[in-house]
């Protein structure tokens, strides 16, 4: 049995390669048809068979699979392999990323179909970008399964590296674009730090378990509990916290929490398929997923869940507010995204892991949802994406408008839809935790749930209530999308409505993840909630005298009174609350920061680095020294061949007698 | 000391003189002449070894001929002593300590305990009928005989190149060509005219 | 006594070409300028057949002959396949040059042939004497050939140093082996060793011996500080003697170190092994540094020369089997590399041009893309870059140095190389980068494009494969 499956896992991975390899590699011959055809068959071949392997391992439950595939190389008693560790919270990544992944991908044609346009003429990057736009999707597939279905560090470093790599490549896509290109190299030096900081964990783990092997650090992982080490001076520091923390500052690049987070709004330069696949689905939930798989240990640091969901809390918070003034639609629908990551996050924090990860794979339709929403909306405007020229597109898109509410509603919390189980479970969580700062993030979160629902039903209003504000010319070309953008949307929106009543009593409170995840007793925030838990149907109902319901309906109010009936106050609210609204109009200044302190220090580090211990250090005494000097040396010596006969002679008697000086005088 | 002592130390205190008397004479004629001395008296070393054939045959091949031939191209080139000792003063300090050092070392080798006299066993003498030529002969052709036939070689080379680089025929140069003188016929050579008088004006 | 044929029947390739030597010599007094081809082609067959002959007699196990002077053993029979290989093909491309440069004549091939019969006699000597005689036979052929083109002045100049110096190494090697036949009362190598086995540690006759003789091996090999005549002569002899010189004599002069220091004194080693350390030290950094500063490229492959004996030296200092069979295969490797190297300056003369400075390289990828190809190969070996013939040699014989302990002596070899590669690179960038002096097309014969080019892809083949030769050398050390 398990050796069926270890081919169907093969498989899995191995479809979006190839689909990848060929679109990429045979662009001209393949053309357009022929590349998002085997690219979507790759996927779609991935896509039912991880369903199939969900359906194996989380219904049948066969039992986990753990097996190495290949051997890459061993050193020093270290291997460094490729293998496989499915179990439930595997399978059900796999299926939210391939399933999302198809989605994505069936849109592209819809929403690529007119790439050329973005191409200045005659550009030599311009040929063939729809194919390699198919080709990285599926890369990106391919290194996010890798990702997800790693058992080893090794592996995990190399699709977190790959998605990376893929993020890069696809956000700056339209490389004739400063903007796309300051992006992309933004995102990438981010994550280099968040990177930096995983690598090191990563090193810290093979230091003191002596291996990368996820089931065999696991097992050994609580006898490491009271190891300290020392950093540098003679603070002792829990070895397991180091670790942790490490990690997460992986996940914090890869997660976009603060403060490495700044890439993630740029990140939409990217094309909108990407936007809503890589950045708001999967990839960043990477780091989501990374901390609920290292939940052994991290159960084992609660300075370090302190940290989490610290770090969370204001991610969630701070970030909502600022989607609050956003105009860019992509933007604020990125702004959400980073705000329900520091939901997820904030659960980790709260030991409620299997809330996080539910929360992640609700996430995952909604916000993916939204954003091809968002994409359909784009290309009916013609790749205009201000929503102060939007407005009563409700007539004219009635597939986008109706599955925009849904994910505007599952993505607020109302009761009954998807974000509703996950969120909620979330923040019941978090009241039941007893960690320190614990009742602090309690409050950040509840607010979050106001803001939340206030910026995204400005946006909902804004697009597709309202007068229409567009110029005459949009407006007369103003029509729905063609069924390869609304198909998938209809195809988000259903698992946005169910996933969460379907799932919410085996995921965050039944025992869907045991195994998978591990939850210290005293840890145990979900088990606390889930004693109240009844069911989805009584959860449903009890959604409509909760506090965070209300807040809901208070955020959707307000945006209706502000954006709908008196389109004046907010701008009056501007005026009034002008050093407010500058601070959140310049990102509380990490930008700011960051081009001005970090990158402007970087800048000059570097250039110290070229000019002095490189221009004139290695370049100048080093490499050009030893060569002048070499070349000095063999000037000199060259002169010892001095063309006389009797100099040649005498040289060889002196060689003879230095012989003898040094070997019969001795 | 025995009598044959006497006479080693005789020869080899010419021989060393003459040796000396090579390097160090002005007169590259008179130089060649003390190499003829050395070799007399290298040669009666010899013959006191009873190495009878070696000691004639350097009498007559060097000095009979080596050092004949020597002595005319000596005397026909005209050898500039002047201009070659330019310089002989400034090389002369550094030519006197490395012969001191060379000196030096070949004392210490030579002052070791395997070259003092009574290392060597004193040979004896052999019989009135021992013939050295016929002992070397037999060591030449049999067990030496590679290296003999060798040695031949090696003279053909010298002869070979000897006459590559110095056999030149240049233009203009006149040779005799002795096949064609003796078939000459009276023919080739005589041609007799016969003139017309002509009478007196 | 013994003097049946049997004897004999080891030395029949010398024999053979000894009489084929005479044939051409008294056939190439009726020839004229214009069938002179008849004593080249005489000349080829007479290799070839002493080739068949090497390989025919081909030994499984040492035989002697000659009364114990004469040995043909696996290490003999290998070099000697190597030198007469070698020394078909210098005639091969040297035929256009001396043509063009009124050497065209009997005497240079004569010369050629009692060279070679003084390098086989070499490779087979089994006694002090018969070494002796097989350089002298060597020497004297060589100091005539490089004067062969007696109205040159560089020439000329070059074959009175030659000479001059030769005259003394030879004299110091002769002096040192009458020291040590006076101190171990043998001359034949089997016995030299047991009776060397019975001194006393440290004799300074047996010690004064080893140094005169290795000064006159060292002359031969041009290892530092015996190597004054080599860019000399290099530069001033006719490059087809240059090539000449350049290839098969380093074999011989290898075989010459092998039996003397390995047949006959192996068991002084630790006596000798000082003496090649300081030598093999200063031949590789000497050679590589004073390289760099070379303008011509005869010179500056002479030096190139001088600092491979010293890599050569690396292998033969260790004193394994391990490290000999290294340094055979350094040995012939060098040969094939500098047989091209050569080659291609021959290539680029013509008649009243020779295109032997650095700067004649410039831009020969316009000019001939393929040689230019070739060349690059050429110099990558030489430099050492893997995975051309030359990083194989190299490897070889440091790894036999790291393995007796000389691992400072290995890490200086492998600085100097790195140095080294700066002048070779150098030659790819004239080749590639730099634009070509003159345009005129590469004029020469089919044979010697093709025996170039086939000689250069050698270097590539070798390298792809090296255990091939690696373990032919291997076995013939045994």
């Amino acid at each position: 049995m398990t050796e069926s499956l270890h081919n169907i896992l093969v498989a899995i991975v191995l479809a979006p390669l190839i689909g990848s390899i060929l679109a990429g590699l045979f662009a001209g011959p393949l053309g357009r048809k022929g590349a998002h055809t085997v690219t979507i068959v790759g996927v779609a071949i991935a896509c039912l068979l991880s369903m199939y392997v969900f359906k194996r391992i989380a219904i049948d439950e066969i039992g986990v699979f753990n097996q190495t595939i290949y051997t890459w190389l061993k050193s020093d008693g270290i291997s460094f392999e490729v293998g496989f560790l499915v179990d439930n919270l595997t399978a059900m990544m796999m299926v939210v990323v391939t399933f999302v992944s198809l989605m994505v991908h069936v849109y592209t044609i819809g929403y690529m179909s007119h790439d050329e346009e973005n191409w200045p003429e005659g550009s030599g990057a311009g040929v063939n970008s729809y194919q390699r736009f198919f080709s990285y999707i599926s890369l990106f597939t391919f290194s996010m399964l890798m990702l997800v279905m790693a058992n080893n560090f090794m592996q995990l470093f190399f699709g977190w590296e790959a998605v990376g790599l893929v993020s890069y490549l696809l956000i700056g896509f339209w490389s004739v674009r400063e903007t796309a290109v300051f992006a992309n190299l933004k995102a990438f030096l981010v994550n280099r730090v968040g990177d930096f900081g995983f690598i090191l964990g990563i090193a810290g783990v093979l230091m003191y378990f002596n291996t990368l092997d996820y089931a065999s650090v696991f097992a050994v992982a609580e006898q490491h509990k009271d190891l300290t080490m020392n950093i540098w001076g003679d603070e002792q520091w829990s070895v397991m916290t180091v670790i942790c923390i490490l990690l997460f500052i992986g996940a914090m690049g890869k997660s976009a929490q603060v403060p490495l987070h700044v890439w993630l709004p740029d990140s939409m330069e990217g094309p909108t398929p990407i936007s809503a696949l890589i950045h708001a689905a999967t990839m960043v939930t990477a780091g989501i997923y990374m901390v609920a798989r290292m939940s052994p240990l991290y159960e084992l640091s609660e300075t370090a869940l302190t940290f989490v969901m610290i770090i969370g809390a204001l991610t969630a918070f701070f970030m909502g507010l600022l989607g609050l003034i956003q105009n860019d639609i992509k933007r604020v629908v990125a702004y959400s995204t980073l705000s329900q990551l520091g939901y997820m996050t904030v659960a980790l924090g709260v030991s409620a892991y299997a809330a996080g990860v539910f929360h992640l794979m609700t996430h995952a339709f909604f916000k993916a949802l939204l954003f091809l929403g968002a994409g359909s909306v784009i290309i009916a405007m013609h790749h205009d994406q201000d929503m102060r020229n939007m407005g009563g597109l409700r007539k004219y898109m009635p597939w986008t408008w109706g599955t925009s509410l849904v994910g505007s509603l599952a993505l607020i919390g109302a009761p009954g839809f998807a974000g509703y189980y996950s969120k909620d479970s979330i923040i019941m969580a978090v009241g039941a935790s007893h960690l320190p700062y614990a009742d602090l993030v309690y409050v950040m979160v509840l607010a979050g749930v106001f803001i939340t629902a206030l910026y995204s039903f400005r946006m909902y209003f804004l697009v597709f209530h309202g007068e229409p504000r567009m110029d005459e010319h949009t407006k007369e070309h103003l029509h729905e999308c063609p069924r390869v953008v609304t198909w998938p949307l209809i195809a988000l929106a259903v698992p946005s409505v169910a996933a969460g009543a379907v799932f919410v009593s085996s995921m965050p409170f039944g025992d869907f993840f045991d195994g998978a995840i591990k939850v210290a007793h005293e840890h145990d925030t979900l088990a606390h909630v889930g004693e109240h838990f009844h069911g989805w149907f009584s959860m449903f109902l009890h959604g409509f005298v909760a506090l965070p319901t209300w807040l809901a309906a208070a955020g959707v109010g307000t945006a209706y009174y502000l954006y709908m009936k008196r389109p004046d106050i907010p701008a009056m609210i501007e005026r009034k609350l002008s050093l407010v609204h500058w601070v959140l109009d310049n990102k509380y200044g990490f930008d700011a920061f960051n081009q001005g302190v970090i990158a402007a220090a970087s800048r000059g580090l570097g250039r110290f680095l070229w000019k002095v211990s490189d221009l004139l250090l290695i370049d100048g005494l080093v490499v050009n020294g030893s060569a002048k000097s070499v070349g000095l040396l063999a000037a000199v010596t060259r002169h010892l061949q001095s063309g006389y006969l009797y100099h040649y002679a005498f040289v060889m008697i002196v060689g003879l007698l230095a012989l003898f000086g040094i070997f019969i005088l001795q | 000391m025995s009598f044959e002592q006497i006479l080693f130390y005789v020869f080899s205190s010419f021989l060393v003189l003459s040796a000396g008397a090579v390097v160090t004479l002005r007169n590259p004629v008179h130089s060649a002449l003390a190499l003829v001395l050395a070799f007399f008296n290298s040669a009666a070393l010899w013959m006191m070894l009873e190495a009878e054939f070696l000691a004639i045959t350097l009498v007559l091949v060097y000095v009979g001929a080596v050092m004949v031939l020597f002595l005319f191209v000596v005397m026909m080139l005209d050898i500039n002593i002047a201009r070659m000792r330019e310089g002989f003063a400034q090389l002369l300090p550094i030519g006197i300590v490395v012969a001191v050092l060379m000196f030096g070392v070949m004392y210490q080798v030579y002052n070791g305990d395997r070259f003092a006299p009574g290392d060597m066993p004193v040979p004896t003498p052999h019989a009135a009928d021992y013939e050295n030529t016929r002992e070397l002969g037999l060591q030449l052709y049999t067990t030496y005989v590679f290296p003999f036939e060798l040695a031949a070689v090696v003279l053909l080379l010298a002869i070979v190149a000897a006459i590559a680089l110095t056999l030149r025929r240049r233009e203009g140069t006149k040779y005799q060509a002795p096949e064609k003188q003796v078939v000459t016929r009276r023919e080739d050579r005589v041609r007799l005219v016969k003139v017309p008088s002509e009478a007196r004006k | 006594m013994d003097l049946t044929l049997t004897s004999f029947a080891p030395a029949m390739p010398e024999m053979f070409l000894l009489g084929m030597l005479s044939l051409v010599l008294v056939v190439d007094l009726f020839l004229t300028e214009r069938t002179r081809h008849i004593t080249y082609i005489l000349s080829l067959l007479s290799l070839a057949g002493t080739f068949w002959l090497v390989l025919d007699g081909y030994p499984r196990l040492p035989e002697l002959a000659f009364h114990g002077s004469y040995i043909n053993d696996p290490m003999a029979a290998l070099l000697k396949l190597f030198m007469l290989l070698a020394v078909m093909v210098v005639l091969v491309y040297s035929k256009e040059y001396i043509k063009q440069r009124d050497m065209y004549k009997g005497e240079f091939y004569l010369l050629v042939l009692f060279a070679t019969l003084g390098m086989l006699v070499l490779a087979s000597a089994h006694t002090l004497l018969t070494v002796y005689m097989g350089l002298e036979l060597l020497s004297l052929s060589m100091y005539a050939m490089v004067a062969l083109r007696r109205d040159n002045v560089d020439a000329s100049e070059a074959a009175m140093k030659y000479f001059v110096l030769g005259a003394m190494a030879s004299a110091m090697l002769l002096y040192g082996m009458s020291l040590v036949y006076g101190a171990t009362g043998t001359l034949d190598f089997a016995l030299m060793g047991e009776a060397a086995a019975k001194l006393p540690t440290n004799d300074v006759t047996m010690l004064f011996g080893i140094i005169f003789m290795l000064v006159g091996v060292a002359f031969k090999l041009g290892a530092v500080p015996f190597h004054m005549w080599v860019p000399d002569v290099y530069h001033g002899a006719p490059t087809a003697v240059t090539l000449f010189i350049s290839s098969a004599p380093k074999l011989a002069a290898f075989a010459m170190l092998m039996r003397i220091f390995v047949d006959g004194l192996g068991e002084l080693h630790q006596q000798w092994q000082g003496i090649l350390i300081v030598m093999a030290l200063l031949s590789f950094g000497l050679g590589n540094l004073v390289a760099i500063a070379q303008t011509n490229l005869k010179r500056m492959l002479a030096y190139s020369g001088i600092s491979h004996i010293g890599f050569l030296l690396l292998g033969v200092l260790s004193g394994t089997s391990e490290g000999y069979a290294a340094s055979l295969y350094y040995a012939i490797t060098y040969v094939v590399m500098s047989l091209g190297g050569f080659g291609m300056i021959l290539l680029l003369s013509r008649a009243g041009f020779e295109a032997d400075k650095l700067d004649d390289l410039k831009g020969l990828n316009d000019r001939s893309p393929w040689f230019a190809l070739m060349m690059m190969m050429l110099m990558f070996s030489m430099a050492g870059v893997p995975p051309f013939l030359g990083f194989w040699a190299k490897l070889a014989v440091i790894q036999a140095a790291v393995g007796v302990g000389l691992v400072w002596l290995a890490i200086a070899a492998v600085v100097f190389s790195v140095v080294g590669a700066f002048y070779y690179l150098r030659i790819i960038k004239l080749m590639y980068f730099d634009k070509p002096e003159s345009d005129a097309p590469i004029e020469s014969s089919a044979d010697l494009r093709i025996l170039l080019s086939a000689n250069s892809l050698a270097v590539v083949g070798l390298g792809l494969f090296p255990s091939s030769l690696l373990a032919i050398c291997s076995a013939s050390i045994g």
